[in-house]
């Protein structure tokens, strides 16, 4: 690598302090020449500091293997990778971030205590002086003698958690964090979750839950077949889409005129009708719900653009 | 990067250890029961043999073979431990591999010393004798530093199998050479040619070694370049077997 790369990182580190993450022309292959699997294919991204950040995408969009690049677990084929200016392994080794692992395997035979226990001495004794701290934010505190083999996938979960926390990240990466939680217990992660976000910790999470990214991310970048396909605020992804979606049961008369007028006016998309129930996407959904109900339609409802048909259009071949 | 090991890693480590059933049985119960039903309960104990008696000659075999399946059955989980997700887990705190292996080292060297130790103090208190008190700490020094080189046999089966079998796997395959490789009970004949080439053989003589001088039960004298050729050729096949395990477990990723 020549010197104008580097110049160019140090003067873009020096004039965005706030710049927690950023990735540039990444590529990760995995394989030989032809039949290589293209993890990640040119992803650009950059974080700053205290952002909140969803990524979305079916499996096998690449977004396990860009966190564990940016934890420094995977080396990228191609394309730079910077941590707060930082190579992601040695942010990941100071303890600057750190996640909790989709594949990260937790010791069987430890008990819950002892293995918080041990990865925190390994980060030095300022977080093992954390432990007991840590065991009571993520509720291991009555568990903490248990085996990890006596624990339920949710609270293994939360010992991986436990051990994301105990180096007390800059940046926390969770990769699908509460796969396997049940809903009380995905309630009470997000609820530890929203105080460390208000403390000021970046966080960038993979989820499979919409709602996850709804509820708790400002920005969702939502990846397919390992590129970037939507990068915007969460609001605004939503709101981008274009319409709110309206349901209504057809009257008794005059139905096919009605369905004619409506196919005729602009700004209504995906008319589809079932057994006399009609629904529509309207980007005046006001105007489109007093036709249906001045031409005697009833049992009207009207949903606000979720996520998922976000996603669903984002991700579609 | 300073290369440190955590105490509180070492003291779990030790902890897991003594709470494995495995461990227990293979490691440390089984060496010391088989010295005191052979070695200290027969009445041919207390026959001269070497610069001691038969007791302590039994004796060494026996710590010998507790040694070696200390040391390869706790590299055996520490191979599988690194694969699987609990060296991602440790990827992404300072820990270096280095750092990592010593830590393994450290308390596989502690057991197969504490193996040792119970047999030999099971010795002291049965009546195995020898001429000079400088021959019990030559036997213990060379079974532990030679014993290193079956910690590189558990590392290479477990970075070739999984976990689940790997420990156990290590454990029986060392019993099974010890009872071909002359450690149990002295081979006779073909039997003793054949144990000649297994992975113990060389490591055991040279453990019993202060004591014989090389003699065999039979009466035979083995030439010390016999015993050395064994040790030097199993550790080159052991390094080979790691250094294949590492390039497949890569490979896997």
């Amino acid at each position: 690598m020549s010197t104008a790369p580097e110049t160019q990182t140090a003067a873009k580190r020096g004039a965005e302090p706030d710049l927690a993450v950023a990735v540039e022309g990444l590529h990760k292959h995995f394989g030989l020449s032809d039949r290589a699997v293209k993890a990640v294919d040119g992803v650009d991204l950059r974080i700053r500091r205290g952002e909140i950040v969803a990524l979305l995408g079916p499996n096998g969009a690449g977004k396990t293997t860009t966190l564990d690049i940016l934890m420094g677990l995977t080396d990228p084929s191609s394309g730079s990778v910077a941590v707060f200016g930082d190579k992601p392994g040695k942010a990941a080794r100071a303890g600057v971030i750190s996640g909790v692992l989709q594949t990260g395997g937790l010791l069987s035979d430890l008990t819950v205590r002892e293995t918080v226990e041990v990865i925190a001495s390994l980060h030095g004794a300022d977080a093992l002086g954390r432990v007991p701290e840590v065991l009571a934010r993520t509720d291991l505190e009555k568990i903490a003698r248990r085996r990890i083999a006596k624990c339920s996938g949710g609270e293994q979960q939360r010992v991986k958690f436990a051990l994301a926390l105990v180096a007390d990240p800059d940046i926390l990466v969770l990769d699908e964090p509460t796969a396997g939680m049940d809903v009380t217990a995905r309630r009470h992660f997000w609820n530890v979750m929203r105080a460390d976000a208000d403390a000021g910790r970046t966080i960038i999470f993979a989820t499979h839950y919409l709602e996850e990214a709804e509820q708790f991310a400002r920005r969702t970048v939502v990846m397919n077949h390992g590129v970037i396909v939507a990068d915007a605020p969460t609001a605004q992804l939503r709101a981008n889409l274009g319409g709110r979606t309206i349901a209504a049961t057809l009257p008794a008369t005059g139905g096919d005129a009605l369905m004619q007028q409506l196919q005729e006016t602009d700004g209504i998309v995906d008319l589809h009708v079932d057994a006399r129930r009609v629904t529509l996407r309207a980007a005046d959904s006001d105007a489109a719900a007093s036709a249906l109900l001045n031409a005697g339609a009833h049992d009207l409802e009207i949903a606000a653009p979720t996520l998922e048909t976000a996603f669903t259009a984002l991700t579609e071949d | 990067m300073t290369m440190s090991i955590s105490p509180t890693m070492l003291r779990v480590e030790a902890t897991r250890q003594i709470r494995n059933p495995y461990t227990l049985a293979f490691t440390l119960g089984m060496p010391v029961a088989m010295y005191l039903l052979f070695g200290a309960g027969m009445g041919y104990g207390g026959i001269t043999a070497g610069h001691g008696n038969v007791k302590f000659y039994i004796m060494v075999s026996m710590a010998a073979y507790g040694a070696a399946v200390a040391m390869s059955s706790i590299t055996s989980l520490a191979a599988t431990e690194a694969k699987q997700g609990w060296g991602r887990q440790l990827a992404m705190t300072p820990l270096s591999t280095a750092g990592y292996a010593a830590t393994k080292l450290v308390t596989a060297v502690s057991f197969a010393a504490l193996a040792v130790l119970i047999v030999f103090l099971a010795g002291l208190l049965t009546g195995a004798e020898a001429s000079d008190a400088w021959r019990w700490w030559a036997s213990a020094g060379i079974m532990l530093g030679l014993g290193m080189i079956f910690g590189l046999y558990g590392l290479g089966v477990g970075l070739f199998f999984n976990s689940d079998t790997a420990a156990a796997l290590a454990s029986i395959s060392m019993t099974f050479f010890a009872f071909f490789g002359n450690v149990f009970m002295p081979l006779d004949g073909v039997m003793l040619d054949i144990a000649r080439f297994t992975p113990l053989y060389g490591y055991v003589a040279l453990s019993r070694w202060p004591l014989t001088d090389g003699v065999l039960t039979t009466g035979q004298t083995d030439p010390l370049w016999v015993v050395v050729l064994n040790v030097v050729v199993w550790l080159l096949v052991f390094a080979a077997l790691v250094s294949l395990g590492v390039k497949r477990s890569r490979s896997r990723r």
